[in-house]
């Protein structure tokens, strides 16, 4: 099973974790919500799978490209 | 006695040049999943379209008769042709060749190609692959002395490839490895492609390897990297995938800029109003939503080609179609940044509207801006030099504009929605809000004293907001004739497709005021 992993497309600081790992999840589903410019920005999959694991935690600061999840794809 | 001998030797040369650098080199191509230039070449334009120029150039070889037994072919294959029945000029490396080196080059091959489309007025499409006709280390070798780069006799290739951006649509594909000149040309493009498998450097992974940099050709210069970068507009599968993109984007554009684009016909109804977009716009303010979506609602269905979605992605940006009469469109993407524009936004906003006057493309901007991005990472890229390039840009412009404020518009990016200084249609959605500045950490700066004398400073922060608040609606601004319009957002396209009749008329053709810079 492929592993994927999803990754920040804007700095600022994670919100809200809204899965937890052996979550099973579907496509475009959100994952995270990340808070930067004062607006919530969900992050979500591109593909169904189970998460395998959280890079990040709420209130971290992360920056663009920064991985946040890890998830196994399928 | 007829020119029979002579009508063999030019079939015969001819088809030294249809053999390229020979059978092995060409299944070395196809083994790496390539085509070769003439089969890009066919496959680009219409069928049967493709006229070449300078077919029997080359390196020949002859016996001790005189007779020809070899001509190695220039690497530079180049000719007119047409895309969609409108005639164009295309130009394309032969990999196959020296890898596409200036070693196996006729300048004046590429530089006549370049000409012939100024002169003639016609679009340009540069399928580029390795150095683009550059020169390599061993050129000084073959030449037997070292190139003046820019030197005597060698700079009107550059001056063209500045110049026809200002004269026709030059489109550049990245089809392999692409390095030096290549690079150069594929990047001095108003529109530019390459495939996943395509690399784009300055220089590849043998000469970065001297800077202790270990990187294959991907992880130096793949797509990923040239498109988040914007040095490159678009990423595609297929070599088809890319000759598609090119005549694609050629479509919503006139031939030169001494024209206007063909306005074609639609069967959309301008009328079409949107159920979806009532609701798509989130009341709370904190909430972001779909920009593609409301621009697909918009637009003539499909009719919308976006360029560079991985660069400067604050801002989508593309062509598309009103009633069948291209447009460039401008949408604030909230996913990024809440829709802030920062330095790389604000880079592409400036091509994209240079573009737009370039060719003569009214602009519909959907706006949804709370500013310029703010922060340490901001003002070390300079975010408001490139912020007031970008509103230079906008000013500078004489095409038609209409913006639609979808929901914020705040601060000095706020105001670089329209052209400044003279008449533009604007309409703003009910759920649209502006200001100086958004109230959240506005308030803080504007009212420090009264806050920090109040002796609940939390309750007088709320007090003065909720105050504040009452007096934002933009009703009240229309009521002053701070905005002309308050619509029904089902109402945009209905509205977009009269901006479209009404700019049609205003296109005129011509060289721009300035010159586009790639």
């Amino acid at each position: 099973m492929p592993t994927i992993t999803v990754n920040s497309e804007v700095a600022g600081n994670v919100w809200k974790l809204l899965v937890q790992p052996g979550e099973r999840v579907a496509a475009d589903q959100d994952l995270l919500i990340i808070e930067s410019m004062k607006m919530e920005i969900p992050v979500s999959t591109p593909s169904a799978g189970v998460v395998q694991e959280c890079l990040v935690a709420e209130g971290e600061a992360v920056g663009e490209d920064q991985p946040l999840l890890r998830l196994q794809v399928g | 006695m007829s020119w029979k001998p002579e009508l063999d030797e030019l079939a015969r040369r001819e088809a030294f040049a249809q053999a390229m650098g020979g059978a092995d080199k060409v299944k070395r191509q196809h083994d790496a999943g390539r085509l070769t230039v003439r089969e890009r070449l066919t496959r680009l334009v219409d069928a049967g379209s493709f006229h070449e120029v300078g077919a029997l150039s080359g390196i020949g070889e002859y016996d001790a008769h005189g007779r020809v037994t070899q001509v190695t072919p220039a690497n530079c294959v180049f000719g007119r042709a047409a895309i969609d029945g409108r005639p164009v000029v295309v130009v394309g490396d032969d990999f196959t060749v020296r890898g596409g080196s200036a070693d196996a080059s006729i300048a004046e091959k590429p530089l006549m190609a370049e000409d012939m489309a100024a002169e003639f007025r016609l679009p340009i499409v540069r399928v580029i692959e390795g150095s683009g006709g550059g020169g390599s280390v061993k050129t000084i070798e073959t030449k037997g002395a070292s190139n003046l780069p820019g030197g005597i006799g060698t700079t009107r290739g550059f001056w063209r490839m500045t110049a026809n951006l200002a004269e026709v649509p030059v489109v550049g594909l990245g089809l392999g490895s692409v390095a030096g000149l290549g690079a150069a040309r594929l990047a001095s493009t108003h529109f530019s492609v390459m495939t996943k498998a395509s690399a784009m450097f300055v220089a590849g992974p043998p000469v970065v390897a001297r800077l202790g940099q270990a990187l294959d050709k991907q992880a130096l210069g793949g797509a990923e990297i040239q498109t988040r970068s914007g040095a490159v507009d678009l990423a595609v599968d297929t070599e088809d995938e890319a000759f598609a993109a090119a005549r694609r984007f050629l479509s919503y554009l006139p031939s030169s800029v001494h024209g206007v684009a063909p306005v074609l016909p639609s069967d959309d109804d301008p009328q079409r109003a949107d159920e979806m977009l009532m609701s798509a716009v989130p009341r709370d303010r904190r909430k972001v939503y779909k920009m593609r979506p409301i621009v697909e609602a918009v637009v003539d269905r499909g009719s919308f080609f976006e360029i560079g979605r991985n660069f400067g992605r604050s801002i989508i940006a593309g062509l598309a179609r009103l009633q069948g009469l291209p447009v460039l469109l401008l949408a604030s993407d909230p996913f990024h940044y809440g829709g802030a524009w920062g330095a790389e936004t604000c880079q592409k906003v400036v091509r994209m509207v240079d573009l737009a006057e370039t060719f003569h493309l009214p602009v519909v901007y959907l706006m949804d801006c709370p500013g310029f991005m703010i922060g340490l990472e901001a003002e070390r890229s300079a975010t408001i030099r490139h912020g007031v390039r970008a509103m230079a840009a906008l000013n500078q412009t004489t095409v038609p504009w209409c913006t639609v404020i979808v929901r914020n518009a705040f601060g000095v990016a706020g105001a670089a929605h329209q052209p400044a200084g003279r008449f533009s249609l604007r309409y703003a959605w009910l759920s649209a809000y502006w200001g100086s500045l958004p109230l959240e950490g506005g308030i803080e700066a504007a009212y420090r004293a009264d806050i920090e004398a109040a002796p609940d400073p939390k309750a007088k922060l709320a007090e003065i907001e909720e105050r504040l608040n009452a007096l934002r609606s933009p009703f009240r601004s229309a009521e002053r004739f701070w905005v002309e319009e308050i619509i029904d957002p089902r109402r945009t396209r209905a509205l977009l497709c009269d901006f479209a009749r009404l700019a049609e008329p205003l296109r005129t053709p011509g060289p721009a005021r300035f010159a586009m810079r790639p």
